[in-house]
């Protein structure tokens, strides 16, 4: 692998990976940051009064 | 056949209720989370571990993200397919919520098949982007991804919006058999098809062996990523569900009492 770092088109390898890991990164912690967003409103409601007709645990 | 055993759900209809499909999502997410890194890990191990191509040098490395990418675009837009079939014809209450939540990912996916595509092209084709069939028909799925995003948050009523975007999803369907067989139909600059052919697949085994392992390690991603996806917009409509309810009693302060 080390071969590799300073090779004819490195750039274009790196800059493959590197949109591949930034794009699915980037993907992963939005899914995350709504889930947690979300669970925050549903306990918002909940303190509030409003109970749901199912409880999730996840 | 008065048991608790056969009236308790199973299958499809026991994951239509939402609590009991949080439940499991609970369960599997650990193992898929921890599965998915593992085989990425190796992948790209593997894949950085191959010798150079004889052709390409060592730009076939690309490969390694970009096949896996473009195959995914393609299930996710399969998992919608299923999805609105699930709405239309079986009337499932998680069917919209699958199709929903692929979208996103797909579109990711879709993008990055297209990126790296071309990142791979300008020092193998010289150029960065040709309006060639497999080219022109991927950028179409981005598109087509793209419009049902915006339809799905357009249409406030949910049984409304899931109709129709399903209805987009069938047509737009039609896509896919032309991403496939476009570099057998028309004359592109893209090549034809290596792995999934008739015959076998063309590629040498040091470079099919890392590429399927890292197209199964990019499924177990979109299975692991779908599920989250999927657990975030059954919250989104709890949280629309309770504000209604929420809203309803303002409205109407003795029938807020009198349901105490």
């Amino acid at each position: 692998m080390s071969a590799l770092f300073g090779a004819k088109y490195f750039g274009f390898i790196l800059s493959a990976f590197g949109i591949t890991a930034a794009v699915l990164l980037a993907l992963t912690i939005w899914i995350v940051l709504v889930h947690k967003s979300r669970l925050r409103q549903l306990d918002a409601l909940e303190k509030a009064g409003i109970k749901r007709a199912s409880r999730p645990n996840g | 056949m008065t048991t608790d055993a056969a009236n308790k759900p199973s299958g499809l209809t026991a994951l239509a209720n939402p609590t009991r499909f949080l439940a499991l999502v609970r369960i599997v997410l650990p193992y898929l989370v921890v599965s998915t890194v593992l085989l990425l890990s190796i992948g790209l191990w593997m894949g950085f571990s191959v010798p150079d191509d004889y052709q390409q040098g060592r730009t076939v490395r690309i490969m390694f993200v970009h096949v896996p990418s473009v195959w995914m675009a393609m299930g996710a837009y399969m998992v919608m397919v299923s999805g609105a079939l699930g709405v239309l014809v079986w009337r499932h209450p998680l069917a919209d919520v699958a199709a929903r939540s692929a979208a996103p990912i797909g579109a990711a996916f879709t993008f990055l098949g297209l990126a790296t595509g071309s990142i791979w092209g300008r020092p193998m084709w010289g150029t960065w982007w040709v309006w060639d069939a497999r080219l022109t028909s991927f950028l179409v799925l981005l598109i087509i991804y793209l419009g049902l995003i915006a339809l799905w948050n357009a249409v406030e009523e949910p049984a409304k919006s899931a109709r129709m975007a399903a209805v987009v999803v069938l047509v737009g369907a039609l896509n896919i058999p032309i991403i496939r067989f476009s570099v057998e139909w028309f004359t592109t600059l893209h090549q034809g098809p290596s792995v999934m052919r008739a015959g076998g697949p063309s590629l040498a085994p040091h470079f099919l062996y890392p590429l399927l392992v890292m197209g199964l390690a990019f499924l177990l991603l979109f299975f692991t990523l779908h599920l989250m996806a999927m657990r975030n917009e059954i919250l989104r409509r709890q949280i629309r569900t309770a504000q209604r309810k929420a809203a309803r009693g303002h409205r109407n302060p003795v029938a807020r009492e009198t349901s105490k």
